[in-house]
């Protein structure tokens, strides 16, 4: 750890020209997004005579993870949304050279003194919260959806996907993941699949930007209930604003062990604030089958770190944790989504 | 082994999860000795159902195969649950029942994407039985700590 406390160190020195004396205190890895790892730290220096700090959470690729992702896409979300009413923490400094950590990282503001665990929210101070916690998550979300990703610079009018098609896009790239990570075959996924091409949906009502895994976990509450940021932003894209929606409200989600959506609101309460916000319709055709596509999403992703372990890529017990803890949880969640769980 | 391999297996998890884990004073090192601890907790439940259960299931994908045999007339998939049919779970090794139960769950799936595609109150009724068996499935599979 002091060797790369060290490293950042010289890092940190280079991005600001200015500083003296650069030191990286209390560096420590902690658990958050496991498709990258995250460290804590405290960076010191001097600057024009005074002494200065700042907390930052520096974000590195891990040589096996989750989710194959493009860690710039996630760092030009946090850009877009910075100063928006979407909280992000701030983003600083993008390195995809390996040359100073050995692999590509970013690093970002820290916002201090929040709470993202979804088993902390259940407890005080936070769970006398949960509505109102709740009424921002999905209000946060309507942002998101209703935002233009030309106008937040994320794309030009002609990258935009086309809305009749993000469906298929999404479906054929989970399916692609599953061919090639799955352990053991997957009936009741399979399943799902063929009743999701059998079904397609309605054209997107527009093209947004999709978080990608907006869910209770992957945003930080602070004491007073507030919700201070938006993380994870590793799966991000353009697409249709109900994959979002859709995500959110997974029964998978369900951290509370009952039927408040994401542990926290009515699934009719957090639909009704997201239109309401987005300005968009949930219709429910639609998201009955983003519904069902979450699950195959979150399956794909539950196989692929089975496959991270089996391989030899990974030795984290998390991903050893999240293959053996939810794809039977997740086929449950398919077969209620086709009404065959009775 | 006696004490026994469940009971041994929940004693470890007590101990990282209770004794061990808040004696870490690295953060990270800790919650991940608490996710050990609840790998092991679920290696509790799995040890003594680990074979019955892949052993009750490809006895009931069988029962399906020979339920199917009266109506798909595709070739490849009609010799492919032949197959399955002769075999028989000769050794309990949970390796031995997981190669046999992978064999089976896949030619489960091209069943069942066949016989969506049939019409007819046989093939809808075989339909219903593959759903029901993918219901036990996930029975048998689920642990105590799973969210759903």
């Amino acid at each position: 750890m002091q060797e790369l406390a060290a490293r950042i160190a010289r890092y940190v020195d280079r991005r600001i020209p200015d500083a003296e004396d650069v030191e990286v205190e209390e560096l420590e890895r902690i658990h958050g997004g496991a498709s990258r790892e995250t460290y804590r730290l405290r960076v010191t220096f001097r600057q024009a005579g005074s002494s200065q700090q700042r907390c930052l959470i520096l974000r590195r690729d891990p040589p096996g993870s989750l989710i194959e992702t493009d860690r710039a896409n996630e760092y030009r979300a946090y850009q877009a949304f910075h100063g928006t009413r979407v909280p992000v923490p701030e983003p600083l400094w993008l390195e995809e050279d390996g040359e100073w950590l050995e692999r590509p990282f970013f690093i970002m503001e820290e916002i201090q003194d929040c709470e993202a665990s979804p088993a902390a929210l259940l407890l005080p101070p936070y769970a006398e919260n949960l509505e109102r916690i709740g009424e921002q998550k999905w209000r946060i979300l309507g942002e998101i959806a209703g935002a233009d990703p030309v106008d937040l610079g994320l794309c030009t009018q002609s990258e935009l996907p086309a809305a009749e098609s993000c469906w298929e896009r999404e479906l054929r790239h989970w399916e692609q993941v599953i061919d090639e990570d799955e352990l053991c075959p997957q009936p009741i996924v399979r399943a799902a699949i063929r009743w999701l091409r059998r079904n397609p949906p309605a054209a997107a009502e527009k093209l947004c930007v999709v978080h990608g895994d907006y869910r209770t976990g992957n945003f930080l509450v602070a004491h007073d209930a507030e919700i201070r940021g938006i993380l994870d932003w590793e799966m991000t894209h353009l697409g249709d604003p109900l994959e979002d929606l859709a995500w959110s409200i997974n029964r998978i989600w369900c951290w509370a062990r009952d039927d408040r959506v994401g542990g926290l609101l009515p699934r009719e309460r957090a639909i009704a604030i997201w239109e309401e916000v987005s300005g968009l319709r949930a219709e429910p055709a639609a998201l009955h089958w983003w519904e069902l596509f979450s699950s195959v999403k979150a399956a794909a992703i539950w196989i692929s770190s089975g496959r991270e372990i089996s391989d030899g890529r990974s030795k984290d017990p998390v991903l050893a944790f999240t293959a053996w803890w939810l794809p039977n949880a997740q086929d449950r969640v398919i077969l209620e989504a086709l009404g065959r769980l009775s | 082994m006696k004490p026994d391999v469940d009971r041994t297996l929940q004693l470890l998890s007590e101990t990282l999860m209770f004794d061990l884990a808040p004696k870490l004073r690295d953060g990270y090192a800790q919650s991940t000795a608490q996710v050990v601890a609840m790998l092991l907790t679920a290696a509790t439940e799995e040890w003594d159902r680990a074979a019955q259960r892949r052993f009750d299931e490809n006895a009931a994908i069988r029962a399906l195969f020979r339920e199917a045999l009266d109506l798909v007339a595709e070739p490849a998939l009609r010799s492919d649950l032949e197959t399955g049919l002769k075999t028989s779970d000769a050794s309990i090794r949970i390796t031995e029942l997981e190669r046999e139960n992978s064999e089976l769950r896949r030619v489960l799936v091209r069943l069942h994407a066949h016989v969506e595609e049939l019409e007819g109150e046989a093939a809808r009724s075989l339909e219903e039985g593959i759903w029901a068996e993918l219901l036990e499935s996930t029975v048998r599979r689920k642990i105590s700590i799973a969210p759903f």
